[in-house]
């Protein structure tokens, strides 16, 4: 009992010292916050469907088709048209301002469609821009595909009433037919894709998927500070003085980890309150599952620091090992960008980390609308990893300096 | 009556022996000092006192408790100040006091009571709400010792104490150990500053290399070079005629004679009396002196003359 009310002290004392780090707040609190917002503010238009992708168009054509197309094109989601020179389409750009796709409509684009004819249309890409090129091809194709659909649709058409009424002239049957048939390039195609979000899911802002992965991410620079602090009080001399008193190593070693613990919390706690109250982050169906969740990490997360603090010798070394695990943590774990979108390979070395392991069981409650019991898994392998941490940091610490 | 008594302590690492069979005893209500060169094993003997670091061999027995076998009843009685400044420094000087009793499982009234009296006795009451990062390197000795006293030991060990600290911090520590001592407080001090020792210890232990090389009252360690004072002659050219040394030992006052090389040590009752005859002894010798010192007896030329070397080497 007396043990355990020692145990409680020293956890309020590292409360109470970390409370009163300024460079605590700043790098628990501050910097996650700030980064969030950065990054949620910046990705967030394009994340949203809100950033528009410019598109330099020159309609040299002299019929109606051209002007249908880019007016097609202009409608899309996403896409802004540009009237400009073919010259200017060439060069990417119109006076001193660049664009990454241009598109040039021939002169003679109506008649050659009007008359059946093959014609092409003229496309320029700037071959560094791998974000948008595909994006901006798949539409232009895509346009391009429907009016190539059509001149189809007309030849057949010619060819079927040309079989049946032999002294008929196919020009003439095709300029009728062929407007009609471009004219539905404006009206919804006759097969339409019908988009909703999957079972059980919702549309998501940016801060839902950005304030998990950089909380988990500032969680880990966290215990990495406790990691810190606990050297810092060997060669201080402080842990010394707690090692001569009448109190047990574990009475010590625990009060820093329920500290560390207590920290950790708080600080998930503040990031996901602010990402919900301040800037609309959904925090799902569940809860006390969320909660739970939190917890489960914070703990891995605290003995996967005292791990740290028992492989390394110095407290410069705890900070720069340490700041290599968590930025490759990071970026392994899911943390920058969705696991889902990096190779196979890749997802699976990334479930070594503690982080892929929480986004998978945070993301789940909160994006995928999951319940408690479906998280358990990896609630599991957390449990799991964070007592692997936690005996093998406990063995390995050395309470006296060397 | 013994407080400590201390049997063959021997501490080794890997190949480096820190403390090579050390033994002493320490009575109750004695300030005992270590002597030594930063390295001797003063510290290392006062880690293996304190239960901090455990003895390769041999033991110590503290109040009737063995510091190998006992460690958590040594752990309450003994006090420990170390060498580091071992306080939290963004914490105040109250925060930290209280903490540290907290440690000695002392609470509430009692707790509150200590630290007031020690923040009195260090006289940095009016300082308590000052966080300790915001003091002078004086007053953070002062607070380390106070969190040192909390529990009242019976048993305290203070590890250089005054490393780093202007003169008037200086006196302030040493007026509170005599303080500390005169309330009962058996204290084991340590120190490379000839000093300090001098002043505060009512016996005194030399280490050098891990052991211990002499040991006694400052009056015991000082007559081991001669009582009235030592005189130290050069003469060229280099050597003695046969018989100088016998002459000398034969001079009236003179307690001993050293040779070596061109120099003389001469120990003797009175140095004043002693020199005229020494000097008319060396004249009739035909040897010419090059250098001449006479010194009262300290524990720097004791070191010397046991170890070869400089208490500050």
């Amino acid at each position: 009992m007396k043990q355990m009310r020692k145990l409680r002290d020293i956890a309020l004392k590292d409360l109470l010292v970390v409370g009163k780090d300024r460079g605590s707040w700043i790098l628990l609190l501050i910097t996650p916050l700030a980064i969030i917002m950065v990054a949620s503010f910046a990705l967030g238009p394009a994340f949203k469907g809100e950033l528009k992708s410019q598109l330099l168009a020159s309609n040299l054509d002299q019929g109606q088709i051209g002007r249908q197309l880019t007016d097609a094109l202009g409608g899309r989601e996403g896409l802004q048209i540009v009237e400009a020179t073919p010259e200017e389409c060439q060069a990417l750009s119109v006076g001193d301002k660049k664009y990454k796709t241009a598109l040039v409509i021939p002169e003679d684009f109506s008649s050659r469609i009007l008359t059946g004819s093959d014609t092409s249309l003229q496309v320029y890409v700037d071959p560094t821009d791998n974000v948008n090129r595909p994006f901006m091809v798949g539409m232009i194709d895509g346009a391009a595909s429907r009016l190539s659909g059509m001149v189809s649709a007309v030849r057949v058409a010619v060819s079927e009433v040309v079989k049946f009424a032999p002294e008929t002239e196919p020009v003439t049957v095709a300029a009728d037919a062929a407007p009609a048939a471009v004219q539905q390039m404006s009206q919804d195609p006759p097969v339409a894709l019908r988009i909703d979000s999957a079972s059980g899911m919702r549309e998501v802002n940016m801060f839902d998927t950005q304030v998990p992965g950089y909380s988990v991410m500032f969680l880990l620079f966290g215990v990495m500070l406790g990691a810190e602090m606990l050297l810092g009080e060997r060669d201080a001399g402080t842990l010394g003085r707690l090692l001569v008193a009448p109190v047990s190593k574990s009475a010590i070693m625990g009060g820093k980890l329920v500290a560390q613990f207590c920290i950790a919390m708080a600080q998930m706690a503040i990031l996901f309150g602010v990402g919900h109250f301040v800037f609309g982050m959904h925090l799902g169906n569940s809860i006390p599952g969320l909660i739970l969740m939190i917890a489960v990490t914070a703990f891995t997360a605290t003995a996967f620091g005292l791990l740290l603090a028992s492989v390394v010798k110095t407290r410069r070394q705890a900070t720069s090992l340490g700041t290599l695990i968590v930025i490759l943590m990071s970026a392994l774990g899911g943390s920058w960008w969705p696991l889902d979108i990096v190779p196979g390979f890749m997802q699976v070395l990334g479930h070594i980390t503690i982080t892929a392991w929480a986004l998978d069981g945070i993301n789940a409650l909160i994006i995928k609308g999951k319940n408690f019991t479906d998280i358990l898994p990896d609630m599991a392998v957390l449990l799991v990893y964070g007592c692997i941490c936690f005996i093998a940091g406990i063995k390995m610490f050395k309470f006296r300096n060397a | 009556m013994p407080l400590v008594n201390a049997e063959n302590l021997v501490k080794k690492y890997d190949k480096l022996t820190a403390v090579d069979g050390v033994s002493f005893h320490i009575d109750e209500g004695q300030i005992f000092g270590f002597l030594g060169p930063n390295g001797a094993g003063k510290s290392t003997t006062i880690s293996m006192l304190s239960t901090y670091l455990e003895p390769t061999s041999g033991d110590a027995v503290i109040d009737g408790f063995s510091i190998t076998r006992q460690t958590a009843k040594v752990k309450s009685i003994i006090g420990v100040v170390p060498q580091e400044i071992a306080l939290y420094p963004t914490l105040t000087a109250i925060q930290n006091l209280k903490f540290y009793g907290k440690m000695y499982g002392m609470g509430g009234e009692e707790l509150d009571q200590r630290c007031h009296e020690l923040l009195d006795l260090v006289e940095l009451w009016e300082r308590r709400d000052s966080r300790v990062e915001n003091f002078s390197g004086g007053m953070k000795r002062r607070i380390n010792m106070a969190a040192g006293l909390l529990h009242q030991p019976r048993f305290l060990l203070l590890d250089e104490p005054t490393v780093g600290v202007d003169p008037q911090s200086r006196e302030h520590i040493f007026d509170t150990i005599f303080k500390i001592r005169d309330a009962g407080t058996t204290i084991l001090y340590t120190s490379h500053y000839m000093e300090e020792v001098e002043l505060l210890c009512d016996y005194i232990a030399i280490m050098d290399k891990g052991k211990l090389v002499a040991g006694g009252t400052l009056k015991q360690l000082l007559s081991m070079l001669g009582e009235g004072g030592v005189i130290e002659i050069e003469v060229v050219p280099p050597g003695c005629p046969g018989g100088l040394v016998e002459n000398m030992k034969m001079q009236n006052g003179v307690t001993a004679v050293r040779h070596e090389d061109s120099q003389l040590t001469i120990s003797s009752k009175n140095s004043a009396h002693s020199l005229p005859p020494l000097l008319k002894v060396l004249e009739d010798s035909g040897c010419d002196i090059e250098r001449l010192e006479i010194y009262t007896p300290n524990l720097e030329k004791l070191f010397i003359r046991l170890t070869g070397k400089e208490l500050r080497e």
